[in-house]
């Protein structure tokens, strides 16, 4: 590996995009890929809403407050959700299970909406 | 025994019905020297026509009391003697301003001698000239003495209240200039050509010194008045006469020109009419207030809400002594006040409902306690003045709308995060359930 990775950086920009996308397809287990397309949709959807609310308006406030949130709240979520299932961080999270780790987000993530609709209208 | 009641009542009402022309009553006291006092009996049978008790007392009686346990005993009170220096205890400048405050209407007399009532006079903004200086005019050319002066009314006397066609009125008395006082009613003013001035002798050199002075120090032309009305805030109305000769029965019979007779008499008649509270009598029977396309009112309105507010009034008619619903006033406004009138709107007549004056207006992007106020002052009419208070409150918390198109992106970002979340597990557990049963083979195909 350290090899390649000192060929990529003497080369262009572009190489080392490639190679570094290459890697991330080769060394990530499919589930922690589908994690991450969930986590790129929250970011975008989170982007599109604050781009809304700078740009056009931010009334009202309380619904771009729950509707920003909930794609925050959702992130991190998604994010340690991520983090627990990850077989690489097996040692740190010795206790937590990936089930276990699937309904703490699940549960979370519930509780999460319950307020977003809560805080919506 | 009930019916004979009720009959009782019908006939007491219909009693005063016939008695009392005047809004306020029918008793009137004459203070009058005795041995003037018939000098106006026109004036006194004028009175008794419309319905009037008068009561006959001279300046130093002790009895009938015009005010007796706090109470004024009559409903009006005409002093007519105008050159007493000395009155009973209880007639005094102040006892008369007690009087007004008990809404008593006064008819005062003035002369050119100092007495209490001169004194009380500039308290109403009336400004006499020195003692000992009657109305003195030239013109027109007569045989009767220059005090004694033809008057006609013109358009800057209080038309409302004279006679239209009124014949000149005789005068002989002092005139006043006017203060700064928004409650006088000025009845008769001088004529153009009159001027205040001792009548015997010197009078020509102290008219030249005066000119010489531009003017300064004269008491002259038509900015004097000669009989002027007062209205109290509290409807008490008083009139100056500058001089009672006005209504005494010589002047009233006295030709003004071949065949006409003065205006005197009628001229008296229409003062006493106002000063006792027969024209110009107003008075507001009730007010409405409710939300557009509601009946009742509400005891709180919310901010922009579309209000209507109605008042009824009403004008006495001395004629039949009732109170009829007028539509007349052109200039009525009502404002919607909080320290400052926040709307100020006219409120006009409403077509076909007789005394009827409404007007719609929103209420302010303001909430806090409001007044509706009508405030209505004019010379000579009686004031109409009403103020009522609502509470105006904002929006109670489901008062709002609810979803607005302009959060969709929040909307349909809070719904699509829940969509996928839901995805996202139903994705993750068929995966786990795929993942647990492939795992073996798939573990062979990567190693």
């Amino acid at each position: 590996m350290p090899p390649k990775a000192v060929h990529s950086s003497s080369a262009s920009p572009t190489d080392a995009f490639t190679s570094l996308w290459k890697a991330y397809n080769d060394n990530t287990s499919n589930r922690l890929k589908f994690i991450d397309v969930f986590l790129f949709f929250l970011m975008l959807s989170g982007i599109v809403q604050f781009a809304y609310c700078v740009l056009v308006t931010n009334f009202p406030y309380n619904a771009f407050l729950a509707g920003f949130s909930s794609t925050v709240g959702q992130f991190v979520l998604a994010a340690s959700l991520r983090s627990q299932v990850n077989p690489e961080n097996k040692d740190e999270f010795r206790e937590v299970s990936p089930e276990r780790a699937f309904a703490d987000f699940a549960l979370g993530s519930i509780v999460l909406h319950f307020f977003v609709y809560n805080f919506l209208g | 025994m009930f019916s004979f009641r009720r009959v009782l009542f019908l006939a007491a009402g219909l009693a005063s019905l016939v008695g009392a022309k005047s809004s306020t009553g029918n008793s009137v006291l004459v203070v009058v020297e005795p041995k003037r006092q018939d000098d106006f009996s026109i004036f006194y049978d004028g009175l008794r026509d419309q319905g009037y008790e008068l009561t006959f007392r001279a300046p130093k009686d002790e009895s009938p009391p015009v005010i007796e346990y706090d109470e004024a005993k009559f409903a009006h009170v005409v002093i007519l003697a105008s050159e007493t220096k000395n009155f009973a205890k209880d007639i005094t400048p102040q006892s008369l301003i007690s009087l007004l405050d008990l809404e008593t209407n006064l008819i005062l007399g003035l002369s050119t001698k100092q007495t209490p009532l001169a004194s009380l006079a500039p308290e109403f903004s009336l400004i006499l000239p020195p003692p000992g200086t009657p109305l003195i005019s030239y013109f027109p050319k007569r045989e009767e003495s220059p005090s004694l002066i033809p008057i006609t009314p013109s358009k800057y006397d209080a038309t409302e209240i004279l006679n239209k066609d009124l014949p000149p009125v005789w005068f002989s008395g002092v005139p006043h200039a006017f203060g700064n006082n928004p409650l006088l009613v000025p009845i008769l003013h001088a004529p153009a050509e009159s001027f205040a001035s001792e009548v015997d002798g010197g009078s020509a050199d102290a008219l030249v010194d005066a000119a010489e002075k531009g003017g300064e120090g004269l008491w002259a032309g038509s900015q004097l008045g000669i009989v002027t009305g007062f209205q109290a805030l509290n409807g008490a109305r008083v009139t100056w006469l500058g001089g009672v000769d006005l209504l005494t029965d010589e002047l009233a019979q006295r030709e003004v020109s071949n065949g006409v007779k003065s205006g005197n008499a009628q001229f008296a008649r229409n003062v006493a009419a106002w000063t006792f509270k027969e024209s110009l009598v107003l008075r507001i029977d009730k007010i409405e207030h409710h939300l557009v396309n509601a009946t009742g009112p509400n005891e709180v309105y919310t901010t922009n809400d579309q209000l209507v507010y109605s008042i009824y009034i009403s004008k006495y008619d001395p004629q039949k002594a009732t109170w009829e619903p007028y539509s007349g006033i052109k200039d009525l406004q009502l404002e919607f006040t909080m320290l400052d009138p926040h709307i100020r709107s006219s409120l006009p007549p409403v077509p076909g409902a007789p005394g009827k004056y409404s007007t719609t207006f929103r209420a302010p992007d303001r909430h806090g306690v409001f007044k509706f106020v009508v405030d209505w002052k004019r010379k000579g009419w009686t004031y109409l003045h009403s103020s009522t208070t609502v509470p105006v409150v904002p929006p109670r918390h489901d008062g709002y709308p609810r979803f607005l198109s302009a959060a969709w992106p929040y909307y349909a970002g809070a719904i699509s995060t829940s969509m996928a979340f839901f995805l996202f597990s139903a994705i993750w557990l068929a995966g786990e359930v795929q993942h647990g049963n492939k795992r073996a083979g798939k573990a062979g195909k990567t190693e």
